[in-house]
This record gives C-alpha cells, structure tokens and sequence, in this order.
C-alpha cells in the first residue's frame, strides 16, 4: 500500500476530524475525506475510492459500531482496514468492537505516536 | 358484627338518655346526654381536622415545589439548554481558531529548516572545497564562489525573521484562544447549580409523596456508546489506557 491511500475520518466533532486529518498529513497521507456520522460515511465508502476507514463510535445518527457492522456485511467493503478511534473505554465495548471487525481500537485522548503505530501495523498487516 | 351494630353499641345508651330527658322535660338530662355525646365524637373530629390540616399542609407544599418544578421546566431548564449548546460553540469556535493557527505556523517553520538545510550543505561543501585549495588565485575563486551563499543567506534571514515573527504572533492568539475556559467553565458552574436545585426539588416532592420510587435507568442503547469516561461517574470495568486496550485486543488475537 502506498503513501496515495485514501482515508475516511467518521467523527461528529469537526475539530477531532481537523486534528486527526492533520496527523495523517503529518505521515505522510494528504488524502482524507470527511463524514460526520455513519449515515454520511457509508454512501461515501460505498461510492468507492477509499482505503482506509477511521471512525469514532459515539455518534448522532448511526454510530461506529453500526458502520463498521454495514461495512464487514458489505461485500465490496468487507476486507477494509478499520480503526476505530473513540473515547469508549469499557472493556466489553472493546471486544464487541473487535467481534464486529474493527482492526484497531485507538481511546481518546490519543497521541500521533499511538496513531502511526496503529495505522502501520494494520497498513503492514494489510500489505 | 355490622357496622350499624357497633354504633347502636356505643351510641344506643347516651341516645336513649337524650330521648328519655325530652320525654321527661328535663333540660338537665337533655344537655348532659347532648354533652355525652359531643365528647364521645371529640376524638374523631380532632383526628379528621387534624388529617385535613396535614394534606392541606402537604398540598401547599407541593404546591410551592411544583410550581418551583414548572419553572424549571419552562424557563431554566430551556436557558440551560441554550447556555450548553454556547458553551459547544465557544469550544468548538475556540478549537478551530487553535487549529488555524497551528496550521499556518507548521508550514512556515517548514520552510525555514527546509532553506536553512539548503544553505548549511552549500556552506559545508564550500568550506570542503576552499579546504582542498591553497594560492591566491584559488582564494578568488572561493570568495567568488562563495558569492552566490552569501546572497542565498541575504535572502534567508529576512524571510526567517519574518517567518518567526508570525510564528511568535500566532502563538500568542493561540494563548488568547485559551481564554475560552474561563467563559465556559463560569456557564458550566451555573448549569451544575440548577441541576443541584432541580435535585433537591425533586427529592422534596419524593418525600412529600412518601413513595418508593423504584431505581429508574435512563434508555440506553450500549451500539450507541456511552461517552468519554468521567471520573466518579462512569461506571463498569474500564480499560486503564492504550496499553489496556492493546492487552485485551492482543488477548484475543487481534
């Protein structure tokens, strides 16, 4: 996978889009669109064209969880790379996240170095 | 044994008193069997008036809360709503501007290591170059050499000078964007005020109806989430941090 990935940040706070899409510039991946919930993000993944989904879970509308779970039931989507990125610290909440799919589970506050080694074990993973 | 039967019992002797005093034309007789009987319902009476002053004391009570309920429930309750989506505002007006200026000061610090890269290879490969040579006709031919570092270096310093003062500015609207906190932490403190009045009414009216209200949780939908976790509040086996996290995902083969 090259540095041309193309990301979707799903997070209803327009400033932890702006702060997370900042920190994938900062690595070396400019490509990232946005959504503000999973109502908004999954005609977007649908539509094609992305690599790579971040998604928080807390959201008005459909939450991450609910996202994710469309995303692995959708078979052109099933295989993409996830890493939900939530201040949901409980532990069952943890492993449902993994039973829908999820291929890293970042908790906010979060630091860009927690973010890259999340992002290049999956991407690596991936590879 | 009836209902009926029971008066006739207690009643039945004091009235036959009274009717045989009026027989009789005693007026005596007569008043003692009406006082005779006036006690005997004394007791009751006092109980009823008594009962009836209690609810009538409990009614304007809950009138006072209820009213105090209405209240909140026109006016505050709606005025906290609004103070709480301005203080969203102010955060989310307060994070942005941050945001902006971070970003306008990341390239110009950017351009600055990238030049100032430039020109310490230039220099470098002079200073290898003039170290290698030796008379005064490859002395000049350094200094002419060197000619186009110096001018790159004339053009460097204004730029990174103003480049830092810039940097420096936006640091300090970055600063003043903090003010933020004061603001919304004085409408937050109000907010917590009403919610311990609104408390503390509600508690009254508990008790004034003296029922046993039964532990209600709020409808919550756990796909939905539950929010960042707040100290004292949160409740339930949490993970301590990322490190937790990894543990438990790498527990189950992730």
């Amino acid at each position: 996978m090259s540095k041309e990935l193309k990301f979707l940040v799903v997070d209803d706070f327009s400033t932890m889009r702006r702060i997370i899409k900042n920190l994938l510039h900062d690595l070396g991946y400019p490509n990232v669109a946005e959504a503000d919930d999973g109502t908004t993000a999954l005609p977007m993944l649908q539509a094609g064209g992305i690599d790579f989904l971040i998604t928080d879970w807390n959201m008005p509308g459909m939450p991450g969880l609910e996202l994710i779970k469309a995303v692995r039931a959708d078979s052109k989507l099933a295989k993409m790379p996830v890493l939900m990125l939530t201040a949901e610290a409980k532990r069952e909440q943890i492993v449902e996240a993994a039973q829908a799919g999820v291929n890293g589970y970042v908790i906010k506050p979060f630091t860009a170095e927690t973010l890259k080694e999340k992002l290049d074990k999956i991407l690596g993973a991936v590879k | 044994m009836s209902n009926f039967q029971v008066l006739n019992l207690e009643y039945g002797a004091c009235v036959e008193a009274l009717s045989e005093a009026l027989r009789g034309g005693d007026e005596t007789a007569f008043f003692a069997a009406v006082d005779h009987i006036v006690r005997m319902r004394e007791p009751q009476t006092l109980t009823e008036v008594r009962r009836l002053t209690g609810d009538l004391q409990k009614a304007l009570e809950r009138f006072g809360i209820e009213s105090r309920l209405a209240d909140f429930a026109e006016n505050e309750i709606p005025d906290a709503k609004t103070r709480l989506a301005h203080v969203i505002r102010m955060t989310d007006e307060a994070a942005h501007r941050t945001l902006d200026l971070v970003e306008q000061s990341g390239p110009l610090a950017e351009r600055c290591a990238r030049e100032a890269a430039v020109l310490i290879d230039s220099l470098k490969a002079h200073r290898e170059h003039a170290a290698g040579t030796g008379g005064i006709e490859s002395g000049v031919r350094s200094l002419v050499a060197f000619l186009p570092v110096v001018r790159a270096l004339e053009a460097f310093l204004p730029t990174v000078r103003a480049d830092s003062e810039q940097i420096r500015r936006n640091l300090a609207d970055v600063l003043l964007a903090q003010g933020y906190q004061d603001l919304t932490g004085q409408i937050i403190r109000s907010v917590i005020k009403l919610v311990e009045e609104l408390e503390e009414a509600l508690a009254s009216l508990t008790k004034l109806s003296g029922d046993v209200v039964e532990h209600a949780t709020l409808g919550e939908n756990p796909d939905k989430g539950h929010g960042p976790v707040v100290p004292g509040v949160t409740r339930g086996d949490l993970a301590a941090g990322q490190t937790d996290v990894d543990e438990l995902l790498s527990g189950l083969g992730m």
